[in-house]
């Protein structure tokens, strides 16, 4: 055991003890300088011993509340999956890591394994490794050395390359489903993955790091949900942006930037685009269609960016290419939005914060305010006529994070086997096979 | 019609063919064998499907529940055909490769991912296989899709010399290709070496069976372009667009395929499954 129960938490930021720890702590507003500066440089940390945290109940405490405070930071001046989010989630990841490599080597195995256990059924090989190859031992021995970058063959192998613990492949589900695991890279046996403790830690660390990236894309949602984020929030999450080194790809190519990619819209934007008819037709171009386009095209780069103005070409990208999606589609509505409404063109681009006009300049960004999608909830009661919900939006509460999701789950993926006619229009659920 | 359709038939989306074009009337549901039967009756439809699905509102498609984790392997479009068949084309050599790697595939699938409740139905072209056990009914397409890429060894692995694991299907599922390439597939890909492991087959099969790398490369040189070549035609015996969509709708089982007047048929035991329990009764009686 851990000298405490709460030392799991270190471990495993979303147990019932972090969740515990987090509750009976003092509001945000109140938390002391030390725990905002760790929730600021702990995206930068390097050595281990700025990882590991003693055994002492009020460093779990700082550290369990500097961790929730970088998340909501993050979220309040970011969007889900973006750089900053996953640099946290890898760090994150990092961490968990570096701390079970440490308890690991102190003793503390089998508290760590019960903290595992939460998402992952492992037990010990016991019998099971007595019936494998002794060769194919040795190889997932060999590929653990290999993954760690040590040279072969070592003089004595350290014990968490040895191939110790087996878990169902099932639970790594969440891996795979973002490509970090690959099913053909693991060694399977009758269901069972058999890996060692140093693929175990990969396994459990990269769990810890997506929940911390879908923790903050929660955040995004509820906090698009309420209006703006507590300044307080806007404040580290700026501090913690500014620390971060440059992206090492150029701003303008990196994802989601670019090209949008219609493909991995909402059906609720597929829907506004394809043009709606009398009575849908305000809020599916000036409200949903206006306010996704342009964050979706112009993602805030981890700053509490408010205007379009502040971001790298954004006034020419809404004036040449946003605004032509949008007006497009007001055209293509019946009856043609524009023809009786001339005024919502001005609508459009008070939406997109540049006050009431049909002439916008790059000085006018900030007249108004840039608003944010509507949540799915406000969509399905304000416009329920676009909410054709499909199975990705079960997961999602704002129709951004349906894009972005996509786009990092999908847009990575390099297709699906059977080569013959390929192409996403294929792969999409919902066909049928006329065998 | 099997158990497991009837059991949840309440739960799942119905398609049918009305006039040969295809599954154009989708989003029905039925909640008795009565209904679907007197339906059956009444609209005399092309062909009938039923989703991997289950869900809360099959006849909006809404509330997804679960799916089966389905494969296909249709013999019209096996990768590499054992006879003189061309493209579209099946025969019953046809059928009973694609039987042979339906069983393959539920080997690996019990035991490597240790999978049980396999279901096995002939579609009228090719064989369908349903795993129905609960670990892997929530995946995902991109976890299914890796699945794939497993059980057909689509993918070159990073040790060829394991003796069970991925490493053994992969071997497996390349050396099945290989052995049945003919020469004109692998001068279309290497119109210089073509020949020559066309020469050499039955030894880089042996080597593959072994997993000497070294061996190939020694035999036919550019073994890693070999090995990527024949992992691309693996992950091509099965049609992986079917595993991966999760609300694909598959022919029933019970129904007729009218397209080539066979019926589609669960399958108890696959190995020693033959075509004549497909045969339905009045092509029987037309035989005399």
């Amino acid at each position: 055991m851990f000298p405490f129960r709460e030392y799991a938490a270190v471990l495993d930021f979303f147990s019932p003890e972090a969740r515990e720890l987090v509750r009976s702590s003092p509001p945000l507003s109140s938390l002391p300088q030390e725990v905002l500066d760790r929730a600021v440089g702990r995206l930068l940390w390097r050595s281990g011993s700025e990882m590991v945290v003693g055994f002492s109940q009020e460093e779990v405490r700082k550290e369990v509340l500097s961790f929730f405070l970088m998340c909501q930071a993050l979220a309040s001046v970011s969007y889900p999956y973006s750089r900053e989010v996953r640099l946290a989630g890898g760090k994150t990841e990092e961490v968990v890591r570096y701390r079970l490599y440490h308890l690991f080597g102190r003793g503390y195995e089998f508290p760590c394994l019960e903290v595992m256990r939460r998402y992952l059924r492992v037990e010990e090989l016991g019998e099971l490794g007595g019936r494998l190859p002794r060769e194919d031992l040795f190889r997932i021995r060999n590929q653990s050395l290999r993954k760690a970058g040590i040279l072969l063959p070592p003089e004595s192998v350290p014990p968490q390359h040895q191939p110790r613990y087996s878990l169902p492949w099932t639970d790594l589900a969440p891996l795979l489903r973002v490509g970090r695991v690959q099913l053909t890279e693991l060694y399977l046996v009758g269901g069972r993955a058999v890996v060692t403790p140093y693929q175990l830690w990969d396994f459990f660390s990269g769990l810890m790091g997506l929940k911390c990236e879908e923790y903050v894309a929660s955040l995004y949602e509820r906090f698009s949900e309420r209006g703006e984020p507590p300044e307080l929030l806007v404040k580290v999450g700026e501090r913690i942006s500014s620390l971060l080194p440059p992206p090492e790809v150029e701003l303008g190519t990196r994802f989601p930037r670019g090209r949008l990619r219609e493909e991995f819209f909402p059906p609720c934007v597929k829907r506004a685009l394809a043009g709606v008819s009398s009575g849908g037709r305000n809020y599916a171009i000036t409200v949903l269609l206006t306010s996704f386009l342009s964050h979706a095209r112009l993602p805030p780069p981890g700053r509490a960016v408010t205007k379009i103005r502040d971001l790298p070409e954004g006034f020419s990208v809404v004036k040449e290419e946003i605004i032509p999606l949008i007006f497009e589609a007001a055209q293509r509505c019946r009856p043609p939005l524009f023809v009786d409404q001339p005024q919502e063109k001005a609508n459009v681009y008070y939406h997109l914060g540049f006050g009431m006009t049909t002439d916008p300049r790059p000085e006018d960004s900030g007249r108004s305010k840039w608003y944010r999608p509507p949540n799915c909830q406000k969509i399905s009661s304000s416009a329920p006529f676009l909410c054709t919900p499909d199975e990705w939006c079960r997961e999602i509460k704002n129709p951004l994070t349906y894009y972005y999701k996509r786009l990092r789950l999908e847009g990575r993926r390099d297709g699906v086997p059977k080569g013959d006619a390929g192409g996403e229009k294929e792969v999409l659920p919902g066909g049928v096979e006329q065998a | 019609m099997p158990d497991f359709i009837q059991q949840t038939l309440s739960l799942r989306e119905f398609g049918f063919d009305p006039d040969g074009t295809g599954p154009s009337q989708r989003y029905r549901q039925f909640f008795t064998m009565e209904q679907l039967a007197f339906y059956l009756r009444e609209n005399f439809p092309f062909s009938a499907y039923v989703s991997v699905a289950l869900y809360e509102k099959p006849s909006r498609r809404e509330g997804w529940i679960k799916s089966e984790l389905a494969f296909d392997v249709d013999a019209k479009d096996l990768p590499v055909k054992p006879c003189g068949c061309g493209e579209g084309q099946v025969c019953e050599r046809c059928l009973e490769e694609a039987r042979r790697v339906v069983m393959l595939l539920s080997d690996v699938l019990s035991s490597d991912l240790g999978l049980r409740e396999l279901r096995f139905s002939y579609s009228g072209r090719g064989f369908h296989l349903r795993v129905l056990d609960e670990s892997v009914s929530k995946l995902e397409q991109n976890e299914r899709a890796q699945v794939v890429s497993y059980v057909t060894g689509g993918v070159v692995p990073t040790d060829l010399t394991f003796v069970l694991g991925y490493s053994k299907v992969f071997r497996e599922f390349c050396a099945r290709t290989l052995e049945r390439l003919p020469e004109e597939r692998l001068r279309e890909v290497f119109p210089k070496l073509a020949k020559r492991i066309q020469e050499k087959k039955a030894e880089v099969v042996e080597a593959l069976r072994r997993g000497r790398r070294e061996e190939i490369r020694g035999l036919v040189g550019k073994e890693e372009r070999l090995l990527e070549f024949l992992a691309k035609l693996n992950s091509t015996w099965v049609d992986g667009k079917v595993t991966v969509d999760v609300k694909r709708i598959l022919r029933l089982p019970s129904t007729l395929h009218s397209g080539v007047s066979m019926k589609c048929v669960y399958i108890r035991d696959i190995e020693n499954f033959s075509l004549d329990q497909a045969v339905p009764r009045f092509a029987l009686e037309g035989r005399g």
